[in-house]
């Protein structure tokens, strides 16, 4: 039996909007164990980034408790969660987010930097070996702006597995790409995740890419319901 | 430790790259500002301050109408000052063919304590120091006394050889009533002279030397007696009072371009601030923790304070270079050493403006949620680094707290911001209301929407095309005024002691040397003895040891018309035994129109109603009086006559066949030293040029940051204008017109304000009387439209790319 990575009971996040209470989450749990791939599908405005960003700790719960890795993250403060994150979680984004003053190579070193990693010549060694997989071989000093939206999503995901995280959490990560280079990143995500045997958590609206994953949540008016 | 390499290699490409390289252009601009300036200012400040020693040939003087006390003397010894002692009065020279009125100045041989005294001799060797038996005249001496080197000239009783010609000397004159041709003695040949007898008008002085605390310290300990008082460079020259101005400015100028780098610096880390703050996002979502981001952050800080440092300093000092050459003639050729302080000061300054305007806004940025990689989230700041504003709110109240013009500045900015702005908003809207083209009511109804924006836009442009302005016009009408002053055609030759009898035939041969002069003007010495019937010994003046007037003979006149060059600023030039007074005098003696005044010239008294004050400049070399009568309170009164007049250098030959004609009538001639004041004023008009340029250039530097910013800010707006089909056209003419709405009206209020500002700052900063600038009207707007087309035309381009 595989060992539970992410543990969600009874969450529920509301916030203030105009003086009135606005629920978002409404009493979620689930479980995710080690290894596995899910993914969270709903319409615009049903919680699926909110659940996501409470999942990474990179927000609190308004009530109930996520253990991730044995650890309950709703009770870490801010810097705990923080160094979590830079121990056991990767992301893609929607919109790729790198650091526009940093090279191809050094976006993808940051995180080892941020986790603590100095010695800069295995971190380099590492980071090449990621952008060769990504097929980005010699693009290593060329900057965010000499890329495309396709490398540098490519970039953003060598980023992701440079750490060799236990989770993945991808958000939209084809959502500003066409079709073709859609399907090249999807590859390359799944085919990384299998050989690291992350755990990947993944928000989309594409049915497709939800077909892909072993399992798939829907989220309905702050609701979650596994779907069949 | 390679850690830190890579975020230093980091850091420097976030500089580069990432927008803040203006934050270091101005942090950059500011050091080498103040190093300029503040090092220039020093230098300055220390030569005016040799100069005016030398002016007054030593540091301290002690002047008496009785001997120098000796135990003066001693104490001044014992206290370690060295002293040196002169005996000055008047006498008539006598040589074999003629005679003439002369200053005789008997001195030690350690004369001059400062400054040179220069004498030469036939064989044209100079030497440095009086010695016994000598006898030295003034270059003009020899033509009126028609004599040679060798010749032997009586004076007083004494009979001395001529040893040579005075080629220099200190303590030289500007008033044209006191300076006489000079002779310089020995002191042990006064007595000889005989000059010295009871009732004889000697006057005394004792030059001392010594340590700048020494020196105080005597003088606190000695108390004056009547007759007695003290000189010190403070109070000496007119040049000081000039470069006191240039001084003035220099500050005025310094703190300008100061506020204008600092506003530059606050607006691009903000913009700094706003867009990075995403990265920052990404960072904590990837784990970094504060301490981590906080280094990250100092680095950059770090980088930035230590290159603006090197940098500034070294363009400080090639600046200063530039600022000197003008001066290079009244600068002597070893320059006073400035050691380390405008560096400490431009590196305190920096720190004062820097760390407030770059820590508050990235401490910000370390607020920024990791969530909002994920979910645009509001964000509630700390304000925990706002005490760091405390930082130049403190520097500004220790240094400038005196100084009531940077006070003036900074106040009448703040309100004028305020205020004006709203005005210009308030125009803004007005034109709204009227129907316009497309383009114009779109870019009007924008500044509607975006008050809070537009009021920050116009506030800020207004503000800095105001601080251009008011550097160029105090500049022009500080040297308007002293251009005045020594206007080129402005006399330069002074005759005085005409007699009655010769004053007709006088002016008679002026004209006939074709040289043009003034009005004659009758010179009557007498003494102010009543005020409203009080004695002058009696009033709270006399008692003032500023006001020496009632102390001393005055030289009076009368004049059926006032000169046109003095302004009557209160009552009226008429009535019978009037006086018109000068209205400073008229100040310290309290006098208000229709007081009645008693006089004395030659033991008769006379009384006059004082009918009109009037407005002096003194600094020109026009003839002026403090008191001007009516003919018929005074035209009966023994007098003599004076008239001023123009000799080019060419007319020498005039000049001094007119002194052989009229060897009574004293002649002083200003010509060399109108030249030398011409000359410098020439020079600092120069540096202050080049100051003036410094500060637009910093000013502009400013508005062109701002405009670039406010539109980059704005891609997102115009691209949905562009997603929503607007045309490349109708948007490049909207933006057109918004931004031209706003420079114009910009430019308008900028004018209006530095109006204000300026006329404050002559009244109050500078004593001169204010003038309006209607050009500035045209000026300031056609230049605001320049300056945003010149910033904007490649940003809009930009913007208008076609859409990917």
């Amino acid at each position: 039996m595989s060992q539970s990575i992410i543990n969600v009971e009874n969450i529920t996040k509301s916030v203030i909007s105009n003086d009135n209470e606005l629920s978002i989450l409404k009493g979620i749990s689930f479980n995710i164990n080690a290894g596995e791939s899910v993914a969270i599908m709903g319409t615009s405005g049903a919680g699926k980034s909110t659940l996501m960003s409470l999942l990474a700790g990179l927000d609190q719960p308004s009530s109930g408790t996520i253990s991730l890795l044995g650890s309950t993250i709703s009770e870490m403060d801010d810097e705990q969660r923080a160094k979590m994150r830079s121990e056991s979680i990767g992301f893609v984004f929607q919109n790729f987010l790198l650091i526009p003053s940093l090279t191809a190579l050094q976006n993808v070193t940051l995180p080892m930097l941020l986790r603590g990693n100095e010695d800069q010549a295995a971190n380099e060694l590492k980071a090449k070996k990621l952008l060769a997989e990504v097929g980005l071989s010699g693009r290593e000093t060329h900057l965010p702006t000499q890329l495309s939206g396709g490398e540098q999503q490519r970039v953003a995901l060598a980023r992701a597995f440079v750490t060799q995280p236990k989770i993945l959490f991808a958000d939209e990560p084809t959502g500003n790409l066409d079709q073709k280079t859609a399907k090249t990143i999807v590859e390359l995500l799944f085919a990384m995740n299998k050989e690291q045997g992350t755990t990947l958590v993944l928000v989309t609206h594409d049915p497709e890419l939800a077909k892909r994953c072993q399992r798939t949540l829907i989220m309905n008016a702050g609701q979650c319901q596994e779907s069949a | 430790m390679k850690t830190n390499k890579m975020i230093i290699s980091w850091s420097w490409r976030e500089i580069w790259s990432g927008q803040l390289w203006p934050v270091m252009v101005a942090l950059t601009l500011i050091i080498a500002c103040v190093v300029a300036l503040s090092t220039l200012a020093l230098r300055v400040e220390k030569v005016m301050t040799n100069q005016g020693r030398d002016l007054l040939a030593a540091d301290l003087v002690f002047r008496s109408t009785n001997p120098v006390p000796e135990e003066l003397v001693d104490k001044a010894q014992a206290a370690g000052l060295s002293t040196s002692s002169q005996s000055r009065f008047q006498t008539m020279a006598f040589s074999d063919q003629n005679l003439q009125l002369v200053t005789v100045k008997s001195v030690e041989t350690s004369y001059p304590l400062r400054g040179s005294l220069t004498l030469r001799d036939a064989q044209q060797s100079a030497q440095k120091q009086v010695k016994p038996g000598e006898l030295w005249l003034s270059p003009r001496l020899f033509s009126i006394l028609e004599s040679k080197v060798g010749d032997t000239i009586a004076i007083g009783d004494a009979e001395l050889a001529i040893s040579g010609t005075i080629e220099e000397e200190p303590e030289l004159a500007y008033n044209p009533f006191n300076s006489i041709p000079n002779v310089f003695i020995h002191s042990t040949d006064l007595d000889k002279t005989g000059a010295i007898q009871i009732g004889s008008r000697v006057r005394y002085r004792l030059f001392i030397n010594g340590e700048p605390t020494a020196l105080a310290a005597f003088q606190d300990r000695y108390e004056l007696q009547p007759g007695e008082s003290w000189g010190d460079q403070n109070r000496e020259s007119r040049a000081v009072r000039l470069m006191d101005k240039a001084k003035q400015y220099l500050s005025l100028t310094i703190l300008m371009v100061i506020l204008m780098a600092a506003v530059t610096l606050i607006l691009t880390c903000l913009h700094y601030v706003r867009n990075r703050s995403e990265t920052v996002s990404m960072l904590k979502s990837m784990g970094s923790s504060r301490a981590w981001l906080r280094t990250w952050l100092t680095t950059q800080v770090l980088i930035m304070f230590i290159s603006a440092f090197v940098i500034g300093s070294s363009l400080g000092l090639l600046l200063e270079y530039l600022l000197r050459v003008p001066l290079a003639d009244i600068l002597p050729q070893q320059l006073p050493s400035i050691g380390v302080q405008p560096f400490l000061f431009a590196l305190g300054v920096a720190l004062c403006i820097g760390l407030p305007a770059l820590l508050i806004p990235l401490t910000r940025l370390l607020d920024a949620p990791a969530i909002n990689v994920i979910q645009k989230q509001a964000v509630t700041y700390s304000k925990t680094s706002w005490w760091l504003l405390l930082l130049p709110f403190t520097a500004l109240v220790v240094f400038y707290g005196g100084n009531k013009l940077v006070w003036m500045v900074l106040i009448g900015l703040l309100v004028l911001f305020v205020v004006l702005a709203g005005l210009s908003y308030g125009f803004l809207q007005l034109l709204g209301k009227i129907k316009w083209g497309a383009a114009l009511s779109l870019a009007l109804s924008r500044i509607s929407r975006a008050p809070k924006n537009s009021m920050m836009q116009l506030a800020a442009l207004s503000g800095s095309l105001m601080l251009v302005a008011l550097i160029w016009l105090v500049k022009s009408d500080l040297l308007g005024d002293w251009q005045q002053t020594l206007a080129p055609d402005a006399p330069n030759v002074f005759s005085i002691n005409i007699s009655p009898e010769q004053q007709q035939g006088y002016l008679q041969a002026l004209d006939q040397a074709g040289l043009p002069h003034s009005d004659a003007f009758a010179i009557i010495r007498g003494r102010i003895t009543k005020i409203r019937g009080q004695d002058s010994a009696e009033l709270p003046a006399y008692q003032d040891p500023e006001v020496r007037i009632l102390k001393r003979e005055v030289n009076f006149t009368w004049m059926e018309q006032l000169p046109d060059y003095n302004e009557v600023i209160a009552g009226d030039w008429t009535g019978k035994k009037t006086v018109s007074v000068e209205q400073e005098v008229a100040q310290e003696l309290g006098l208000q129109i229709g007081d009645t005044m008693t006089f004395e010239v030659n033991s008769q008294p006379f009384t006059a109603t004082v009918n009109s004050l009037r407005a002096v400049e003194w600094q020109s070399l026009k003839p002026n009086f403090v008191f001007i009568f009516s003919k018929d309170a005074v035209a009966d009164l023994p007098s003599t006559w004076m008239v001023s007049f123009r000799a080019e250098e060419d007319q020498t030959p005039l000049v001094n066949e007119l002194a052989r004609a009229y060897p009574t009538v004293t002649l002083l001639d200003l010509r060399t030293m109108a030249t030398k004041v011409q000359s410098l004023l020439r020079q600092i008009s120069w540096s202050l040029t080049g100051l003036a340029a410094l500060g637009v250039v910093a000013g502009i530097l400013l508005i062109f940051t701002l405009l670039r910013l406010s539109l980059s800010e704005r891609k997102r707006e115009i691209t949905l204008y562009r997603t929503l089909g607007a045309s490349k056209k109708r948007i490049s003419h909207t933006l057109w017109a918004e931004y031209g709405l706003l420079a114009l009206s910009g430019g308008f209020v900028a004018a209006i304000a530095a109006e204000i500002i300026l006329s404050a700052l002559m009244i109050w900063g500078f004593e001169l009387s204010p003038q309006w600038h209607p050009s500035m009207f045209v000026v300031l707007p056609v230049l605001a439209i320049i300056v945003v087309f010149i910033s904007l035309r490649s940003v809009i381009k930009g913007l208008l790319k076609p859409l990917r």
